[in-house]
């Protein structure tokens, strides 16, 4: 904790006070000084989203979140940029406003909303670094960018990405949090685009992390949303992907493999505002050990959004008897002329493909273990490069190896 | 057979039940390395069980006698290690495994019961090998093991698996059922290149099947009547063709009359 000399003073708790503190010592950056104070009333204000509770007594509630002894004043760190796009702007968060004011000024709180979210407006109040990235009109960017960062205690990043028309490009995000981490991913795109986006999630097993991720999408645009929650003690995802105007189509995929005593939840919503828009979810849980996980998914489809194609196929496997996933898909359809679809299941490892594998020489653990790493197979095969794949399926096979649940 | 005196999958009055009922009522029944033996009878005569028996599927309980492979008593096992033992099951109805690709299922199952025999590059080319012989298409091998396969292309997969796996003694529980005649051909081939000498196994097979047709592409050397969990008649190649002619129930109406 050697940055913690170059902090003002140490400020802890969420209040107006700390909200001041952090301002005097850091400017306003990218977000103005009365957003901020707005953001935190609001957060003040608002009770926890019904979709974060659920009906059972839960491990972690964000109800009951404690956030008194969180040290805001922190120093930042920065967020590297792995592979920087050769034809694009990246910077940090809190310098965009002043580098790419056009730019900033063009995607900035265009998909987010945090009217009404809690979170959403925590971030934004004490929002201190984060990451910006703008690809211009036409421009592809061939090889993946990379967003690899590793944030400690009472950090609330920002990461905005803009892509312009007719532009295309993969971005891979990994991160690695500890403590108390509460974040914005926004991404909005501009007609025509496309963008591959992956989270590698890989916080520390006492980390608590709450991102808030949302799209825009313009005409003709496309997003490939894939999100790994491998990692922390309590993960909390919420993705909501605005397919807004026509022809715009959406990709999610989200996996997690809670195991310990890890709890994960995660939220995604797309919501069809257009004709003629798609999108295709896929969401694979899985619980082992004392493992704790939720869905809520939901596709939400406006009654102009005629022509729409849109499905939702959640599935979860349980590996203990202890473990426990909940899984809660919805359709809300008001438009006439649709295809929507949702399947969901829930429940353990089928004694009879155990058994098959048996027969073939395997024993019960190898068989429960292939048989488990092939449950989250048609999620991971949507995430992009298979360097990403291969390191995703080998987190999942050291979370196996970690389980205490899982004998040999 | 051979200087062994223990050699062979030897059932000796095996009983199993299910759910509590009884199923199998008392089999005997020796496979010897390299022969084939027939074993036919009517649905819900205890064929399938009799096979799960052997592989140790847990809703299948067996309440007496005794099964040996080449000496070792394989009944105490859990199913993984009679497949390391050298027994192997064509399964009727074999499981979905979705997210596991043939390739790799075939390859861990390969490594389990044969380590370190093959590198990866001379386990690619037996596989490519034996997908030809089976007039499998390449892109079997990506699939996920049996998720969306018909009935045909599952009982293909189970050949193949045979074929790589070259076990000691092989169960084909109704492989013919729902094969077409060029299918029915390559599973003959296949059981008859590991009953001969090719991968120096000698495979035993014990050939599970409600119709005499399959027979016309194996050579059995003993065919084996089941009715009701009892082996009822036993006798060369040409009691399958009593069956083909006259069905079950001429020997039906002769064990009835005690006259078996």
């Amino acid at each position: 904790m050697a940055s913690l000399s170059e902090s003002p003073s140490s400020v802890h708790g969420i209040s107006k006070t700390s909200l001041d503190a952090l301002i005097a010592a850091r400017g306003e950056g990218a977000i103005p000084v009365q957003m901020r104070y707005d953001a935190l009333a609001r957060f003040e204000e608002l009770p926890v989203r019904q979709s974060l509770k659920g009906g059972r007594d839960w491990k972690h509630d964000l109800a009951k979140l404690d956030l008194s002894n969180l040290d805001i004043a922190a120093a930042p760190q920065p967020i590297a940029l792995q592979a920087k796009p050769a034809r694009g702007m990246a910077t940090d968060f809190d310098s965009a406003r002043v580098r790419f004011p056009t730019e900033f000024a063009a995607i900035f709180g265009r998909a987010v909303d945090t009217r009404d979210d809690k979170f959403a407006s925590l971030a934004l109040a004490f929002q201190h670094g984060g990451i910006f990235i703008w690809i211009p009109d036409g421009v592809h960017v061939a090889d993946p960018i990379r967003i690899d960062y590793r944030l400690a205690a009472g950090k609330f990043p920002y990461i905005l990405i803009g892509l312009g028309r007719g532009s295309s490009a993969t971005i891979v995000e990994r991160f690695n949090g500890s403590a108390f981490v509460c974040g914005i991913c926004e991404i909005v795109l501009a007609e025509g685009s496309n963008l591959q986006y992956a989270l590698e999630q890989r916080s520390a097993d006492d980390a608590r992390t709450i991102f808030t991720r949302r799209a825009a999408l313009g005409k003709d645009a496309t997003l490939a949303l894939a999100v790994a929650e491998l990692g922390g003690e309590h993960a909390v995802e919420r993705i909501r992907i605005a397919a807004a105007e026509s022809g715009s189509s959406a990709e999610v995929t989200a996996f997690f493999f809670a195991n310990g005593d890890q709890h994960v939840d995660i939220a995604s919503e797309v919501i069809h505002a257009a004709p003629s828009t798609r999108s295709q979810t896929v969401i694979r849980s899985a619980g082992t050990d004392r493992g704790q996980g939720r869905y809520y998914g939901n596709i939400k489809i406006l009654p102009q959004a005629h022509g729409t194609d849109a499905s939702l196929r959640d599935d979860a496997l349980l590996l203990s008897e202890q473990a426990h996933v909940d899984s809660v898909p919805a359709l809300e359809i008001a438009a006439n002329d649709v295809k929507a679809f949702h399947g969901a299941t829930v429940g353990a490892i089928s004694a009879e493909e155990i058994f098959y594998a048996q027969t073939r020489g395997l024993s019960r653990a190898e068989a429960e273990r292939m048989i488990a790493l092939g449950f989250f197979e048609p999620a991971i095969a949507r995430f992009p490069t298979e360097a990403l794949r291969a390191e995703l399926r080998g987190a999942l096979e050291a979370k196996f190896a970690a389980s205490d649940a899982i004998t040999a | 057979m051979g200087e062994c005196v223990e050699s062979g999958l030897r059932i000796a009055g095996l009983r199993a039940s299910v759910e509590g009922k009884e199923i199998l009522k008392g089999i005997d029944l020796v496979v010897e390395p390299g022969s084939v033996h027939a074993l036919m009878g009517p649905n819900s005569s205890g064929k399938s069980t009799l096979a799960f028996s052997l592989t140790g599927h847990p809703n299948y309980e067996v309440t007496a006698g005794t099964v040996s492979l080449d000496g070792e008593d394989i009944l105490a096992l859990p199913p993984d290690k009679r497949a390391k033992a050298g027994l192997f099951l064509s399964f009727q109805y074999p499981a979905a495994i979705p997210g596991v690709s043939v390739a790799n299922f075939i390859r861990s199952a390969r490594q389990s019961l044969r380590p370190d025999d093959l590198p990866p590059a001379k386990f690619r080319k037996m596989i490519y090998e034996k997908l030809e012989e089976l007039d499998m298409d390449a892109a079997f091998l990506s699939r996920y093991v049996n998720d969306g396969f018909s009935g045909g292309e599952k009982k293909r997969l189970e050949m193949l698996q045979l074929a790589m796996l070259a076990p000691k003694y092989a169960v084909l529980d109704e492989t013919d059922s729902g094969l077409d005649v060029d299918a029915l051909k390559s599973v003959g081939n296949t059981v008859g290149a590991l009953r001969g000498t090719s991968e120096g196994e000698h495979t035993g097979f014990l050939i599970i099947t409600h119709y005499p047709r399959i027979l016309q592409y194996i050579t059995a050397d003993r065919v084996h009547i089941m009715m009701d969990g009892r082996i009822v008649a036993e006798g060369g190649p040409e009691l399958a063709d009593v069956i083909e002619r006259e069905g079950y129930d001429k020997i039906r109406e002769e064990v009835a009359g005690g006259v078996a």
